[in-house]
């Protein structure tokens, strides 16, 4: 069974165990947060044995699962990993016994209540990283949304209802869509091979003989429509506006699953069905998409620069990281792909560290305004050597894993599109700005609140949920070599 | 004159047993009043022997000298209106007793009821038909008003009385005009009547409009919806779970039985623009509107109308499809909204008043179980998945998009959007608002739990299994579709 069913044990098995969580008494809260760390840790080995078992040098999809489900329809329970999906499912997996160690004392109302919501979260993204059938993928992408909204909405800050309620709203918005698109799809294949199919290698063949002329005609509609779901998602300029909302309001185990995990829902989403369904229109959009990206880089950086708040600041940095994701994916060389590919973990990791770091303090201070701090590497020395690694990660400092992400995205994308690379260069060293000055205003200024002075060091808890993002971002940035070699082959075949 | 063969009898010996069971609940109402307590489960064993009924005699299909096909559709329909009856039953002798209204002749009328809706759906003559919206209508005028000692129960009952004879004259109306170009009261031969001419005459289309029209009232379609929220909301709770789905059952499978004879698709271009206006108009208003409400029942009887206008899509698809996706959408709404209201009759503390959602915040925290079973059934209401609505709504919405209608699936999901906001709005006052310094109390009657949990348990269940109810609608539609 560990066998044959090893990637559904890995997608299913945190639905599971959220049921098992659903069933126990609420009290002792403990209980749940012990299990839910369990159960998360088992997850990740058998993720770590799914990354042993992928052979990297086959390009198409590995570890396959398929069983009928609505055979009549030609829907099918259908999973699989390739390179590019294999490094997602890993980072998700890393993320979650992090989120739950983060929340370990922050949450301490409804704790079962917040297990099992993160638990059905994890079964949704994971499902949605593997599934190979557009109506599964579909229900995983859904099953996202109402455990986020739970998790915004119940363990979120003042603002929370409107926070979860607008993340709720725009998601949808794309995602219905892009239900009819699928639906589209599926019609379409009936009808130049006379089978019913949603699965995504089927559709995959059909899809790109659907007429493209013009913004009206069905193929470029169809990209817009998933596009639309993913762009949301990602969050691209202009659709980003729920994502400083829910990213601020959020409990930091949320933002650290928003930032790390789902927003590349979004940009993998776009490499996975938009460029392989529509491939004409994706010619035909990309233009369009780089100009996004490029706004988003420049924007998110610029709006960034002038946040008092520095989950807020962190935020907008996500918008400005994930347009350099975009133009990556856009300018489509195997360089830039991959590249776009290992900033997805980047952005996970230096971002994920990010929010934790600022819900470290927030728990001791209940404050995350830039101003409330200030001269606090002294009191601190663990947590401000931790944040500044984090820091220079964020911003691409050589050595870390930043670096080598922006550098393949932006060397891959010069020949494709030299004026796009000069502004998202400047991008660059506008991140480097915001980021470093309010380093520098909350850990070097001089020491003006009082309270900061009995601020206590990161505890063993905290350290614990660090370390595996820390090591894992001096790792990248060293050897990237482990993490590119296993989704080469699958981008070459990608790119075609 | 008809003298009914043996299989004439069997085909109905479903709607014998309900018939006897609900002579005996007035028996034993008059005669022995002590053995109230009994007055549900009998009305439950009779629904249970009613289906085993259904599954243990063969179908026909064409029987009573052609007053009635009992097919796969009709089997299809009455398991669902027998479920609608066992779980209505099931919680209203607690709810029933709370409010000191724990009579035989509700359950009585419940069932008599159920067999106009049943033979309603099997109806394929304007007769029929009309004799089984009006078993089914009567009883529930009087079922709306059975809480006599409440102006807004009585209200409920007059308003659909009113509104209900309205519906009645337009159906009736409607065939006799339908009756006089064809000549036949046979729906089939209307019909072929239609096909013949190659068109809708214009009797023909005022009689076809006024049936639709009729029907639409049972279905609270736009513009015929305006009775529903008062309704909904001063009915028995029980009434109002048994009204929201079992006269829509109904009278969507008898307008899918008017209509498929006579292929509207091809024959009338006015057909898709005046349906399609209906059904669009339905989901649009009842959505919006269901946003600013305050009471829940009002706020379900708002997303009932929209829901119907879900349905109308696949009554307008028509076909194989649109005829599956109609029967699959009933189930799936049945299901839903029995939870829905199971758990509304169960955090209510008095009839008389109006079910405030925002007297259940902080219920998410104190009555779990409940809480969650309604959170199950709303979401899946919005039409998310793995949950059964978003199965109702998917086969929909294929059917639309096959047959060409993406504009209505577009329209379709977009209201979906609209209907997720407050849906999930009753969430957040459940579980993101504080329970009220002086929380409401609320009974904490078992069986009505149960009914909550085992609705949402097929929410669940079928929303990730939909095998089963989705090849039962493809086969039973088979037998409807020529």
């Amino acid at each position: 069974m560990l066998d044959t069913s090893l990637l559904s044990l890995v997608t299913l098995l945190p639905a599971a165990g959220a049921l098992v969580l659903a069933v126990l008494p609420a009290r002792p809260a403990a209980l749940h947060r012990w299990l839910a760390l369990g159960l998360s840790l088992v997850v990740f080995i058998l993720s770590l044995a799914v990354w042993f078992r992928f052979d990297p040098d086959v390009p198409s999809f590995q570890l396959q699962e398929q069983l009928s489900w609505i055979p009549q329809y030609g829907i099918s329970y259908h999973i699989g990993v390739d390179g590019i999906s294999l490094l997602l499912v890993m980072l998700t997996t890393l993320l979650i016994p992090v989120v739950i160690l983060a929340s370990w004392s922050s949450i301490d109302a409804h704790v079962k209540g917040f297990h099992i919501s993160l638990l059905l979260l994890t079964t949704g993204m994971i499902g949605a990283f593997v599934a190979l059938d557009l109506f599964l993928f579909y229900v995983f992408w859904e099953l996202m949304l109402i455990p986020m909204y739970f998790i915004i909405g119940v363990w979120g800050g003042p603002r929370r209802i409107y926070a979860a309620v607008k993340f709720v709203l725009f998601t949808m918005v794309g995602s219905l869509l892009m239900l009819v698109a699928i639906l589209y799809l599926a019609w379409y294949h009936q009808l130049s091979t006379g089978a019913w199919s949603y699965d995504y290698l089927a559709l995959a063949t059909t899809a790109p003989r659907i007429a493209l002329a013009g913004l009206w005609s069905p193929q470029a509609l169809l990209f817009l429509a998933f596009g639309l779901a993913f762009a949301i998602k990602v969050p691209m300029f202009p659709f980003h506006t729920w994502l400083p909302d829910a990213h601020v309001e959020a409990p930091t185990g949320g933002s650290i699953i928003l930032a790390g995990v789902l927003l590349k829902l979004g940009t993998y989403g776009f490499l996975r069905f938009n460029r392989t369904l529509f491939p004409a229109a994706w010619d035909f959009f990309v233009p369009l998409i780089v100009v996004l990206a490029v706004i988003g880089i420049l924007y998110g950086a610029l709006v960034a620069m002038v946040q008092p708040d520095i989950k807020k600041l962190v935020a907008y940095s996500s918008v400005s990281h994930l347009g350099y994701v975009m133009l990556g994916l856009a300018a489509g060389t195997v360089a830039s792909t991959q590249g776009a590919i290992l900033q997805m973990v980047n952005h996970g990791l230096s971002t994920g560290a990010l929010f934790l770091l600022v819900g470290v303090v927030y728990e001791r201070r209940h404050t995350r305004m830039i101003a409330d701090y200030g001269g606090i590497a002294g009191i601190v020395p663990a947590y401000t050597g931790i944040f500044l690694l984090v820091t220079l990660s964020s911003i691409g400092l050589p050595g870390l894993n930043g670096f080598v992400g922006e550098f393949l995205i932006l060397a891959g994308s010069w020949k494709v599109f030299p004026v796009a690379v000069v502004f998202a260069g400047l991008g660059i060293i506008v991140g480097a700005v915001y980021m470093l000055w309010m380093f520098q205003r909350v850990f070097w200024n001089p020491l003006v609140h009082d309270e900061n002075r009995t601020l206590t060091d990161v505890n063993p808890r905290e350290l614990l949920a660090l370390a595996p993002l820390v090591v894992l971002i001096v790792w990248i940035g060293v050897h990237p070599t482990t993490f590119l070699s296993p989704m080469e082959a699958a981008v070459r075949s990608l790119l075609g | 004159m008809l003298i009914p063969s043996p299989t004439d009898l069997t085909s109905i010996a479903p709607e014998i047993v309900l018939a006897v069971a609900a002579g005996v609940l007035l028996l034993v109402e008059a005669f022995l009043p002590g053995l109230r307590r009994l007055l549900a489960p009998i009305t439950i064993a009779a629904s249970l022997i009613a289906a085993w009924a259904r599954f243990h005699f063969p179908l026909p299909g064409v029987v009573w000298g052609g007053l009635l096909s009992i097919d796969r559709v009709a089997a299809f329909v009455d398991l669902y209106i027998l479920a609608a009856v066992l779980l209505t039953a099931w919680m209203s002798g607690a709810f029933l007793r709370r409010n000191d209204v724990d009579r035989g002749e509700f359950y009585s009328l419940l069932l008599l009821a159920a067999i106009g809706a049943m033979v309603m759906a099997a109806s394929v003559d304007a007769l029929t038909l009309f004799l089984g919206l009006e078993l089914l209508s009567i009883p529930l005028y009087v079922l709306n008003g059975f809480l006599r000692g409440h102006a807004i129960s009585i209200e409920a009952g007059l308003k659909y009385f009113v509104v209900g004879a309205f519906a009645s004259a337009f159906v009736v109306y409607g065939f006799a005009l339908m009756y006089g170009m064809a000549g036949s009261t046979r729906l089939e031969a209307m019909g072929q009547t239609v096909v013949d001419a190659g068109g809708l005459s214009p009797l023909m289309a005022i009689g076809l409009a006024m049936v639709v029209g009729g029907l639409g009232f049972k279905l609270a379609l736009f513009p015929f919806h305006a009775w529903a929220p008062d309704v909904y909301q001063g009915g028995p709770t029980p009434v109002t779970a048994f009204l929201s789905v079992v006269p829509k059952g109904a009278a969507l499978v008898a307008l899918l039985r008017v209509v498929d004879g006579l292929d509207l698709l091809r024959l009338s271009p006015h057909w898709v623009t005046a349906a399609g206006i209906i059904a669009v108009a339905s989901m649009t208003l009842g959505n919006i509107v269901a946003i600013v409400q305050r009471d829940i029942k009002r706020m379900l009887a708002y997303s009932g109308i929209a829901h119907m206008g879900y349905a109308m899509v696949a009554i307008i698809v028509a076909g194989i499809d649109g005829g599956a996706a109609v029967l699959v959408y009933l189930a799936a709404y049945t299901l839903m909204n029995v939870g829905a209201f199971a758990v509304v009759a169960l955090l209510s503390e008095r009839e008389d008043e109006p079910h405030l959602i925002s007297e259940l915040a902080g219920q998410g925290w104190t009555r779990p179980i409940a809480a969650f079973a309604l959170t199950l059934c709303l979401v899946s209401l919005a039409g998310v998945p793995p949950l059964i609505g978003f199965t109702g709504k998917f086969v929909v919405f294929r059917a639309a998009v096959n047959h060409g209608f993406v504009w209505l699936a577009v329209l379709g999901v977009l209201n979906s959007l609209i209907s997720a906001f407050y849906y999930l709005r009753v969430v957040y006052v459940m579980y993101m608002q504080p329970l009220p310094r002086r929380a409401p109390v609320f009974p904490s009657e078992r069986s009505v739990a149960a009914v909550a949990v085992v609705a949402a348990l097929g929410v669940v269940l079928l929303g990730v299994f939909p095998m089963p109810i989705l090849e039962a609608a493809h086969r039973a539609i088979l037998d409807l579709v020529r």
